[in-house]
């Protein structure tokens, strides 16, 4: 059994080492074969002809299509992404230390999507038809469609006019001095620094943009589990233990809640595609300065070394997301775990 | 005596969109202490909501109207909630109908059991530690047979076979010792022989405890066994109540007869014989194996051997059973035949042709058609009777008004009126869908039809129908019939030829009176013993089964 | 479910339940409403807006920065221009967006999921796989990649969602397809001598048009969403087209105090997915299908 386990799990691996390359392939083509020749971009329109040949050649244009790919997947694979055409700096660095910014809104994000969405899709289901189920899916509906960037604006124009002294820009007030390592993540290090200056006003400047960026996450999983529990409510499992007296709160916040929280993770796992797309949008909002930005400015700027760089660690993100998720689902479902053996 | 059960007057309404559904009629009904009551009655009949009525787990959606339930004289629907939640699992017990879908699938079957006994125990104002209640369930899980409790309690629901988890459900109903078991149709879904091992268990569970039953059931021979009064319902009222013995040998009203007669005999007077075929086999097989292997990417490869050197002639003209229980490979012979997968050893041919050769061929496909066994997937919903039997009938060539005669010559043929062309099958019950579903294994003008199960979704009087139409067909048309079948009384009236299945081998075969009258192989007996009959006579005809051969050839359950 | 009920109900039919449900659900008729005043504000906007000029590279400067009142609804712009008018044009852009991506997403989806889920063997292992990496790729952060490495405009755009779309599409109806495969019906149809083409377009195709018809009204307000974010970050129509997006993000510079700039444009997208989305509720309720 414990084998057949490890076996699913190494397949589910072997996909998204797939599903990288395929990015990776996808991207590259995207990057040789539009118009516009990235060693043109990196020395600017002012550069002359044999210039930019000599740039060709040093940045290995000059190769076949496949050389180039091989040659980029097996420097990316060490950890090296090339150079930005526009700052002339490695990738990898650039990204390195902007990713913890990025990372510590993710996680904030992930972390009230679990506790806000859950809760409520329980709550909405065990009291359906009620004001509190009304009430909760108006909000859940709202978040699927309200656009990120407008949630964003609201709640800084909420700020702006209601709680005046909330800062709503940047990651940390400049004038405080950011203690460093080991993690990156503001929030843990100003806790390990015993920072608790720093912890406070890097909470706050963290709140909205968190919520911004779960708004519709909350609202899918609200609604996938609502419909989970009411859906597992009507199998005969339930009129089991109803039979036999057991509390109805019981059956649902123990036997139906682990049972009905397996849909919503699933979808959670996929929701992380679009969670990092809107990431771009929050930061750009709230001028987070993190990984999303920074992809932002490579887009726009045609910076094709860094927009390669981006996508592909936009897609690990989601790899490693899912992953996790996959595990918790395995320890959460046993007929995950027993499928094979059987 | 007093009674321990009475009903008096119930009547119970579902609202569904918008529309108010009577289900229960003025049913009255009383259980003695200490005795046994039959429910029975066909699907729809009211049946299952009578006992959810009891225990108090009727859908949001359902009313009482009027009407009480007096448990020793008390109205329980008067009761507040907590009084009456309290009698759940130890004033009355319930044992579940389906044995995979009631039980949670992410939680251990322990953990189930345990909260059953903890939130009971509470009511009771009782308490004990986890341990005690551990040891307390160790012990009913020994009553119902289950030897290794520990490994029991430690499985997840998809981890015990079918037979086990029903066990399981009548520990859970004898936890705390009830005054009155419910049960809702045990082991209905489990193989014969699993089926009959379960009421056998429930019987003397409650003669041993002096529990009073109510057993809830479709199947007569289950009541014969298992009841003392019978109630006979249909469409939410009671229609007849007697001693068990006056409703079997002289029932009074016409329902509960036509009930009766419809159910095939396994021996005695009513036995009908079917002729043996005389003429050249039309499907033969020689040697067959079927082999399923499973090969991952990376790894070893799973095998399994779904049919083992099996060898059979079917003769033209000629009704051949192929009996067995779920799992041993009737339907994988079947396929095979048909053409649909491939024999992995031996030599299938059909009219002297093998099958290996003319498979996906015209000719061949519309030689052999099937009539399947569930009647809600055998035909598409999307489409109408009309569009359904025009696929072979345009496949054969046919258009415009010929066409459109054919289909109505069809459904004439299947005894469905002209008119049912437009019709869709959400429009249609389960018996005329089968005939639907008949009408288009003729359109093709087959020369054999297999049938695999055609009647066990349908109910007793349906399928008594649906086997008499099968009758007249073949003898009309001169077909062949392949029938794969676990109702074994069933078979015995209707096939001229039955083979017994055993894990992918037959491990019998002959003629159905040679079979049930003198039984070679040891599972043959044992399966003949376990089907449930409606008289005395049958049941002293029946083949003796030493145990040591029911442990040898039944599915060990209680492991 | 009880014997009884499932009895009952089948002298119901299935028309008259999805009615039942359809009619008892207020938001799915408010939804349709919603989309039905969004499609004709934006087929009817030269002739209702107040300010038909103001639809193009117009300016007004001495109205600009207007805060709402009875002239101009819902204010101007930076420079004059009614934000009323452009936001019902706005609409145009969004559901020519919308139209545009779903007519071949949904289509190329739907068949390669039902081929998918029907053949088996390699065609399932191939599309499947596909679809799988499809998914992975942050939608957004693609379709800018794409978008914007060629040119930024709205085809571009448009190409670029549609790339990313299908999948969805492809994974839903597989799905479904690969259920209504395993039926004997199916089987059966193959066995009276249907061809492959007859099976797929006339047995499995009829049976995933509820779930095609939810999926497909959900995904209109998601694509509006989507083309809104991407012109929120500047992939979008040419000025001086007015799209909603954009709109957003020039009137975001003048914030807190020009606050109309961004909420007219704002809330209008949010009226038109709003919209979508509950009709498509209400279509899911109606049918009964899971998406």
């Amino acid at each position: 059994m414990q084998e057949n386990y490890l076996y699913t799990f190494a397949k589910r691996i072997a996909g998204f080492v797939g599903v990288l390359l395929v990015l990776s392939l996808m991207i590259f083509i995207l990057a040789r074969v539009v118009p516009g020749d990235p060693a043109r971009i990196a020395l600017g329109p002012s550069a002359s002809q044999e210039q930019v040949d000599a740039m060709r050649v040093e940045m290995g244009l000059d190769q076949p299509l496949v050389h180039q790919y091989v040659a980029y997947v097996s420097s990316a694979l060490k950890g090296d992404l090339g150079r930005s055409l526009i700052s002339g700096r490695p990738v990898t660095t650039e990204i390195a230390a902007l990713l913890p910014a990025t990372l510590e809104l993710v996680l904030a994000t992930v972390i009230l999507m679990a506790v806000i969405a859950i809760p409520l899709g329980v709550i909405t289901a065990r009291y359906r038809n009620s004001w509190i189920d009304n009430t909760g899916r108006f909000f859940s509906i709202v978040g699927v469609t309200m656009p990120s960037f407008l949630f964003a604006i609201l709640l800084q124009l909420f700020a702006a006019y209601f709680l005046t002294d909330w800062p709503i820009i940047g990651r940390i007030d400049h004038t405080l001095s950011a203690p460093t390592g080991p993690t990156g993540l503001l929030l843990v290090d100003s806790l390990l620094h015993g920072r608790f200056d720093v912890f406070a006003d890097a909470f706050q400047r963290l709140l909205f943009p968190a919520l911004a960026l779960a708004m519709s996450g909350i609202g899918q999983i609200t609604r996938i589990t609502r419909s989970a529990m009411i859906e597992n409510q009507r199998r005969d499992h339930v009129l089991t233990l109803q039979s036999f007296g057991v509390p109805d709160r019981v059956i649902v916040f123990r036997y139906l809640l682990k049972l009905s929280s397996i849909a919503p993770l699933t979808i959670m796992g996929l929701e992380f595609a679009s969670l990092i797309g809107n990431a771009f949008v929050v930061e750009l909002v709230f001028s987070w300065g993190g990984f999303a930005s920074y992809g932002l400015n490579a887009i726009l700027q045609k910076d094709l070394n860094a927009v390669m760089g981006v996508v592909l660690l936009s897609g690990l993100f989601f790899i490693v997301a899912n992953i996790v998720i996959d595990i918790i689902l395995l320890v959460l479902d046993p007929r995950l775990r027993l499928k094979e053996a059987r | 005596m007093a009674n321990l059960l009475d009903i008096v007057g119930l009547n119970v309404a579902f609202q569904t969109y918008g529309r108010r559904h009577h289900v229960l009629k003025d049913v009255a009904l009383s259980i003695p202490q200490g005795g046994r009551v039959a429910l029975i009655g066909e699907t729809g009949s009211g049946k299952s909501v009578t006992s959810k009525a009891i225990l108090g787990t009727l859908p949001r959606n359902a009313d009482v109207e009027s009407g009480e339930i007096l448990f020793r004289g008390e109205n329980v629907l008067d009761m507040p909630r907590a009084r009456r939640d309290a009698l759940k699992g130890t004033a009355f017990s319930v044992i579940m109908q389906d044995p995979l879908s009631s039980f949670n699938p992410v939680f251990r079957i322990g953990r189930h059991l345990d909260d059953v006994m903890y939130y009971a125990d509470r009511r009771l104002g009782r308490t004990g530690s986890a341990t005690e209640r551990r040891e307390r369930i160790f012990e009913v899980l020994r009553k119902v047979q289950l030897d290794n409790p520990r490994r029991i309690m430690d499985a997840y629901p998809s981890q015990l076979s079918g037979g086990m988890r029903q066990r399981v459900l009548i520990a859970l109903s004898l936890l705390h010792q009830p005054d009155l078991l419910i049960a809702d149709e045990p082991g209905t879904a489990l193989d014969v022989t699993t089926q009959d091992e379960i009421m056998k268990l429930i019987n003397q569970l409650v003669s041993d405890n002096g529990l009073s039953l109510l057993m809830i059931t479709h199947n007569l021979g289950v009541v014969r066994q298992m009841a003392d009064d019978v109630y006979v319902m249909r469409h939410g009222e009671i229609v007849e109540r007697g001693a068990l013995a006056d409703i079997f040998s002289s029932p009074r009203q016409a329902y509960t007869r036509q009930l009766i007669d419809a159910i095939p005999s396994l021996y005695g007077a009513k036995v009908e014989d079917q002729k043996p075929a005389e003429a050249d086999p039309i499907i033969e097989m020689r040697g067959v194996t079927k082999m399923f292997e499973q090969k991952p990417w990376i790894g070893q490869a799973t095998r399994h051997v779904a049919v083992r050197d099996v060898s059979l002639s079917v003769r033209r003209g000629e009704v051949f059973g192929l009996a067995g229980e779920s799992g041993s490979g009737k339907t994988t012979v079947a396929r095979m035949i048909m053409g649909l997968i491939a024999a992995t050893e031996g030599s299938v041919t059909v009219d002297g042709k093998a099958v290996e050769d003319e498979r996906g061929s015209d000719a061949f496909r519309r030689k052999i058609q099937i009539v399947y066994q569930n009647p809600g997937t055998s035909l598409n919903p999307k489409r109408t009777v009309g569009q359904t039997l025009s696929v072979p009938l345009a496949f054969a060539g046919m258009r415009g008004k010929a066409l459109e005669e054919r289909i109505v010559d069809l459904l004439r043929q299947v005894n469905l009126p002209a008119n049912y062309v437009g019709k869709y099958p959400h429009e249609l019950s389960g018996g005329q869908k089968q005939r639907v579903a008949i009408a288009r294994a003729l359109a093709a003008d087959p020369e054999i039809i297999v049938l695999d199960e055609p009647t066990s979704a349908l109910d007793v009087s349906v399928q008594k129908n649906v086997i008499a139409l099968l009758t007249r067909l073949r003898e009309e048309l001169g077909l062949t019939y392949l029938f794969i079948s676990h109702d074994l009384s069933l078979m015995r009236n209707f096939c001229s030829h039955i083979a017994i299945m055993l894990r992918g081998e037959i491990v019998e075969s002959g003629a159905p009176r040679q079979v049930f009258d003198d039984p070679q192989h040891p599972y043959t007996r044992a399966l003949i013993a376990a089907v449930p009959v409606i008289s005395e006579e049958e049941e002293k005809h029946k083949p003796r089964v030493s145990s040591e051969e029911r442990r040898r050839y039944l599915v060990d359950t209680a492991a | 479910m009880s014997d009884n009920a499932t009895n009952e109900l089948a002298a119901l039919t299935p028309r008259y339940m999805a009615w039942y449900r359809f009619t008892r659900n207020p938001t799915a008729i408010i939804g349709a409403l919603m989309v039905i005043s969004v499609v004709l504000l934006a087929v009817l906007a030269p002739l209702i807006v107040p300010y038909p000029e103001h639809a193009g590279a117009a300016v007004n400067f001495r109205a600009r920065h207007a805060a709402p009142d009875l002239a101009y609804w819902l204010g101007t712009d930076k420079v004059g221009r009614d934000i009323l008018t452009r936001v019902i044009y706005g609409f145009r852009v969004s559901l020519l967006l919308v139209v545009g991506v779903l007519a071949v997403a949904v289509p190329l989806g739907a068949a390669l999921g039902l081929a998918a889920g029907y053949f088996g063997g390699w065609t399932e292992r191939i599309i499947t796989g596909l679809t799988n990496v499809m998914l992975a790729i942050p939608p957004l952060v693609m379709a800018l990649a794409v978008g914007n490495v060629l040119e930024p405009n709205l085809v571009n755009a448009m190409i670029a969602i549609t790339l990313l779309w299908w999948t969805w599409h492809a994974r839903l109806v597989y799905r479904v397809s690969k259920s209504i495969a395993a039926e004997d019906f199916v089987e059966a149809a193959r066995l009276a001598g249907a061809s492959h083409w007859h099976v797929l377009t006339r047995e499995i195709l009829p049976n995933c048009i509820s779930v095609i018809s939810v999926k497909t009204t959900l995904d209109a307000a998601f694509v509006i969403l989507f083309g809104a974010t991407l012109s929120f970050l500047g992939l979008g129509v040419k000025p001086p087209t007015p799209d909603l997006g954009s709109m957003v993000a020039d009137g975001r510079q003048f914030l807190p105090e020009m606050w109309w700039g961004v909420l007219a444009p704002g809330f209008a997208i949010f009226y038109a997915t709003l919209g979508f989305n509950l009709l498509g509720d209400g279509l899911r309720d109606m049918f009964d299908v899971e998406v």
